[in-house]
């Protein structure tokens, strides 16, 4: 069996939940791990002695973004962005310090094309698919961002993107188990097997490319 | 009417599911509320084939049934459940079965947390009322409803571990 993993959750004060009380659900769940990641804007409210092991960096413009990058970068194990604007979205993906782009289809369109996901495989910059609209938004919205999602699947299925999935929670009741969220994925046309990779090696693979990174640095 | 064969009549698989709730629900509203999420999923052809009924549900765990062919369906319908009548509840399903009497033998002989109402202030990690104690979980109303709001939820969620005052 697979250690699974949810790269995208958001503790206290941020979310609803503290991380002991998200760890001790999800450990219900059949995660073996949780990773907490702070939206940029409120990394400041996290106290020293739990920050969190990951950030998601809001930005306006690129040069924001990248700025942002170069601060987070150095203490944190996990930088994501978070997506939805193609610009950012292009931004991170060429940009190898980033580790995912998360949610890039909350814009007006699906968020990458063919050139941004060359990008992102060259950047090894890892795809966050948030499935939390399933159990948060309704009819049409739903249906568009499904639609947006399976399209980045598909680029991401033939640039060889790796992809991620994620509750995105703010609190115990947005997580599901691995297999509810396996089971979401299939709408995505991800295969049984690709969806097992999105929640157990591919995170996994990227916690442990940092490790290398750090050891290559010293 | 004459009862159809054994061959003849439909197969089907049985879910065992664990409730997360801010308040008791009633079994006829998780009923009314898997079968809105499931036809606004998969559309009324997708209902007619999931064949989906409520068998016992107990206020925190239960059994649902659907055809043998769409148990992902219904996975799938269990896991975008986040709402009964405007509070939040979380659908958890524990496994599958063939029979009822597997299910409940093997998911559902589960040895059930007491939950008990409490009354404290606390100042850590968050200010405010202490109203919900279960195993370990406890349930916190805030002063501040800024980052319940943002959660979309009712209470702020900790552990005995972050304030041991509470024990």
């Amino acid at each position: 069996m697979h250690a699974y993993i949810d790269i995208g959750v958001h503790a206290f004060p941020e979310g609803a939940d503290t991380l002991k009380r998200l760890n001790l659900v999800a450990y219900g769940l059949g995660f073996s791990q949780i990773v907490v990641t702070a939206h940029s804007p409120h990394w400041s409210q996290f106290p020293d002695s739990s920050l969190p092991l990951g950030v998601e960096i809001v930005a306006a413009t690129v040069r924001d973004l990248r700025k942002k990058i170069a601060f987070f970068r150095d203490i944190t194990t996990i930088v994501s962005v978070h997506g939805g604007d193609e610009r950012i979205n292009r931004a991170a993906c060429k940009d190898d310090r980033v580790d995912i782009l998360m949610h890039p289809e909350r814009g007006k369109y699906n968020g990458i094309n063919q050139v941004t996901a060359k990008f992102a495989e060259k950047s090894e910059v890892a795809l966050g698919m948030s499935l939390d609209y399933f159990w948060k938004t309704e009819e049409l919205e739903r249906s568009r961002l499904l639609a947006f999602q399976r399209r980045n699947v598909a680029l991401c299925r033939k640039f060889g993107v790796p992809i991620i999935i994620t509750s995105d929670a703010y609190s115990h009741f947005d997580l599901r188990t691995p297999r509810q969220l396996k089971a979401l994925a299939g709408l995505l046309l991800l295969t049984d097997w690709e969806a097992e990779i999105a929640l157990s090696k591919a995170p996994l693979s990227i916690m442990k490319r940092k490790g290398q990174k750090e050891e290559t640095i010293l | 009417m004459k009862p159809l064969s054994p061959t003849l009549r439909d197969n089907y698989r049985y879910i065992a599911f664990r409730l997360s709730f801010e308040e008791p629900i009633r079994a006829r509203d998780l009923q009314t509320e898997i079968a809105r999420t499931a036809k606004s999923l998969f559309g009324d052809v997708g209902v007619s084939k999931l064949n989906i009924r409520v068998v016992a549900f107990d206020g925190s765990k239960g059994l649902v049934r659907c055809n043998f062919r769409h148990v992902p369906e219904l996975q799938m319908t269990l896991a975008s459940i986040s709402k009964i009548k405007n509070k939040r509840i979380c659908v958890t399903a524990i496994g599958t079965s063939g029979t009822i009497k597997a299910a409940i033998e093997k998911y559902l002989q589960i040895e059930e947390k007491i939950r008990r109402n409490i009354s404290s202030y606390v100042t850590m990690p968050v200010s405010g009322k202490a109203v919900r104690i279960c195993g370990k979980e406890i349930d916190i109303i805030p002063e501040d409803r800024k980052t319940v709001d943002r959660a979309d939820v009712n209470f702020i969620g900790i552990t005995i571990d972050d304030n041991e005052r509470l024990i």
